[in-house]
């Protein structure tokens, strides 16, 4: 008997009665106090870290100083793998999103420049201000890869002071500020986190709580689709075709699953945290989607050209694919109808 | 499937019973009206005709989401074209006695879901990508030889997006959104640093860059979109800008083909309920008004094109589609509604469908 009355109020506690009692304006102050803020200082400390280890590189080069620096690119990638899809306030302003990381680069832009400026040893290029200036493609994780891993590293293992670390070092500086001004405009008072958890008609962003509940369900849905179409199917074999290791992203590190996943794991525990899956099944079938994604990944190996080619991980990373579907739809449309979101049809994601 | 809860809700469930059939009915050529691509309640896509009224005449099925609609009476035949970037297009008897016949964009292109027919209704003219290249190109198809693609022509910019044809009869106008796109990446948008948006007047004869008009340098990320004429021949045109999501920068303007373009003032508080987002253009009947919606703020404007100043807001949740009736314009939703603006008499009417971004004046 006591059992079963223990078990009903478990019961009791998981209904969706308890659930609704986390308002609307509940779950937008906790996104941003115990996910937004706490995620993108992480990411500033990563990055902070990162410059002098490519400092220390500069000076003293050798394979453990190289092993140092690219374990902090490593570091610094997934701390923005988990906040890169916060495309709202900051990381949607001032190209600071495209200046960090470049990506999709489709054509290999960012690439042919960063080749261009390492081989005229550009001098515009190993100063901030210079490097600010200069081509988005050029001043961020994506380049900064190419820097470490990418064909000429080696020169980082016997090479004081050379052009190609002190521009790797420009650039961890460069990550360093952007990351330092996304956490200012989110702690300030009177900015993007305000508006957002405080929705005001006299503000130009967010005029309710139900405009504010849409943009943060909205990054998640939209982050998901993100992921499946920049991040998975341009390197995947799919329709027949074969598969494009070479267009994963972070292939040369070894990071693309770790990116994928730190990308994913935040979105979960952003809605987690959020609390904003209030209808119990629901939260189980999102549940289960993100396991079966992480199960997914867990199966594929690095490097990327050998996961492609072997027909057990190509599966998996199908079956990821197909994760990233059901979030969507999951996240996009059912969550969103749950909580009573504009769901319309025109404003989805506009054309 | 959200499609069925969210129809569910706005629509309540005693309309699913009353939708039609599928199958085109015999049509009443001078009964149609309005056409536009939907959603339907278990979630498929489809173009709806309708009557003066709202009746629905006939649904035809699509395969995936459809975008605009054009018509041509002299062809005897309306088109709706995929949403970008889809590769369909279908071609329509608006008198329903032949089937629908469908068209795929040929390799290397997608349709961004706008179209117009020559005004002898002889030849179609379709906004395509060439995304390889990462061009916008002007498909031609010939209406007369079950429509082939005949050729196509450049656009002079990335992202197509709206194309009429000028009361000339002969120069089309073309709004190059300026966002790069590629199929492999879904609708991920590729470029938005560099973006470079313009209006294009282009001959269709022979596909000669007439003139071709960017606003200015620090509005390279104000994406120029949807179009309409007014009875000056001035083209107004509405944005959406992939800048930051607080700035406020204006959205509706006006292009003339002898080389102005200007941005109309809307006022602030106009401006901010807009949310950097307009959707469709419309003109008035007489070319007096034009109306723009934006249906991420659930707000549709009209504006007296000689005063160049709204002189009308309304609301309308999830508010885009825009025709014009009477003296003013019929507006419909994404939630399955329609409804009389600025002068047009009419009762508000919930359907059992969710409407596209445009409505089509037949």
């Amino acid at each position: 008997m006591r059992l079963s009355l223990a078990l009903m109020v478990l019961l009791a506690c998981l209904s969706p009665a308890w659930a609704q009692t986390i308002t609307p304006t509940e779950m937008l102050r906790s996104s941003v106090t115990n996910f937004i803020r706490p995620q993108v200082k992480a990411f500033a400390r990563e990055a902070r870290a990162l410059e002098p280890a490519m400092a220390t590189l500069c000076a003293s080069p050798g394979a453990d100083t190289l092993g140092a620096a690219q374990a902090a690119f490593a570091a610094t990638s997934v701390a923005y793998g988990r906040i890169e899809f916060l495309r709202i306030g900051p990381l949607a302003e001032n190209n600071r999103a495209e200046r960090l990381l470049f990506w999709p680069d489709r054509r290999g832009i960012g690439l042919r420049q960063v080749q261009q400026l390492l081989g005229d040893e550009d001098a515009g290029a190993i100063t901030l201000a210079g490097l600010q200036g200069k081509s988005v493609a050029v001043q961020g994780l994506g380049a900064l890869e190419f820097v470490l891993f990418g064909t000429g590293s080696e020169a980082l293992l016997d090479t004081t002071d050379g052009f190609r670390c002190r521009y790797g070092q420009t650039i961890a500086q460069n990550l360093a500020q952007i990351a330092d001004e996304i956490v200012l405009a989110w702690a300030d008072p009177a900015g993007v986190a305000e508006h957002l958890m405080r929705p005001d008609p006299a503000y130009p962003d967010y005029r309710s709580t139900t405009e504010s509940l849409e943009a943060v369900v909205g990054l998640v849905a939209h982050g998901i689709e993100a992921v499946r179409d920049t991040r998975l199917n341009p390197f995947i074999a799919r329709n027949g075709d074969t598969a494009n290791p070479r267009q994963a992203m972070f292939w040369r590190s070894h990071q693309t699953v770790a990116m994928l996943e730190a990308n994913l794991k935040a979105m979960q525990t952003l809605l987690a945290l959020g609390g904003m899956a209030t209808d119990p099944d629901l939260a189980d079938e999102i549940d289960a989607a993100f396991s079966r994604a992480f199960a997914a990944l867990a199966g594929v190996s690095a490097p990327v050209e050998v996961a492609v080619a072997d027909p057990v991980q190509a599966a998996a990373l199908n079956d990821l694919v197909v994760a990233t579907q059901d979030l969507q739809r999951l996240i996009g449309e059912e969550l969103s109808a749950t909580l009573g979101l504009s769901v319309g049809f025109s404003s989805l994601d506009g054309d | 499937m959200w499609q069925r809860r969210a129809f569910l809700k706005s629509a309540g469930a005693g309309f699913v019973a009353s939708l039609l059939p599928r199958q085109t009915m015999a049509l009443e050529g001078s009964e149609l009206v309005f056409a536009s691509a939907v959603q339907t309640a278990s979630g498929s896509y489809g173009a709806v005709l309708m009557g003066e009224r709202g009746n629905v005449i006939a649904m035809i099925d699509l395969p995936d989401r459809g975008h605009d609609i054009t018509l041509s009476r002299q062809a005897g035949r309306g088109v709706v074209f995929a949403r970008q970037p889809g590769t369909f297009a279908v071609v329509f008897d608006p008198q329903g006695r032949e089937a629908p016949k469908t068209l795929t964009s040929i390799e290397g292109r997608h349709f961004f879901g706008h179209g117009v027919f020559s005004p002898d209704g002889t030849l179609l003219y379709a906004t395509e990508s060439d995304f390889e290249a990462a061009k916008g190109v002007v498909g031609i198809y010939d209406a007369g030889n079950d429509y082939q693609r005949i050729g196509e022509f450049p656009t002079y910019g990335i992202g197509p997006h709206e194309m009429l044809l000028m009361p000339d009869g002969r120069t089309l106008v073309i709004a190059n959104g300026g966002i790069e796109t590629h199929p492999d990446y879904g609708r991920a948008e590729l470029n938005l640093d560099t973006m470079d948006p313009s209006i294009v007047f282009i001959d269709r004869v022979d596909g000669r860059l007439i003139g071709q008009l960017r606003l200015e340098a620090g509005l390279h990320q104000l994406s120029i979109r949807h179009m309409a004429i007014d009875q000056a021949s001035r083209v107004w045109f509405g944005c959406q800008y992939k800048g930051a999501p607080g700035d406020s920068v204006q959205l509706v303007g006006f292009a003339t083909q002898d080389g102005a373009i200007k941005l109309l003032e809307l006022p602030p508080d106009t401006l901010g309920d807009l949310q950097n987002y307009v959707g469709s253009v419309a003109a008035s009947a007489d070319g007096a008004t034009i109306a723009v919606s934006s249906p991420q703020g659930d707000l549709l404007v009209a504006i007296d094109a000689a005063a160049q100043r709204p002189v009308l807001v309304a609301t309308l949740r999830n508010g885009c589609g825009l025709a014009p009736y009477g003296t003013g314009f019929v507006a419909s939703s994404g939630e399955g509604e329609l409804i009389g603006l600025a002068g047009a008499q009419r009762a508000q009417q919930q359907f059992p469908f969710l409407f596209d971004n445009h409505l089509l004046r037949v």
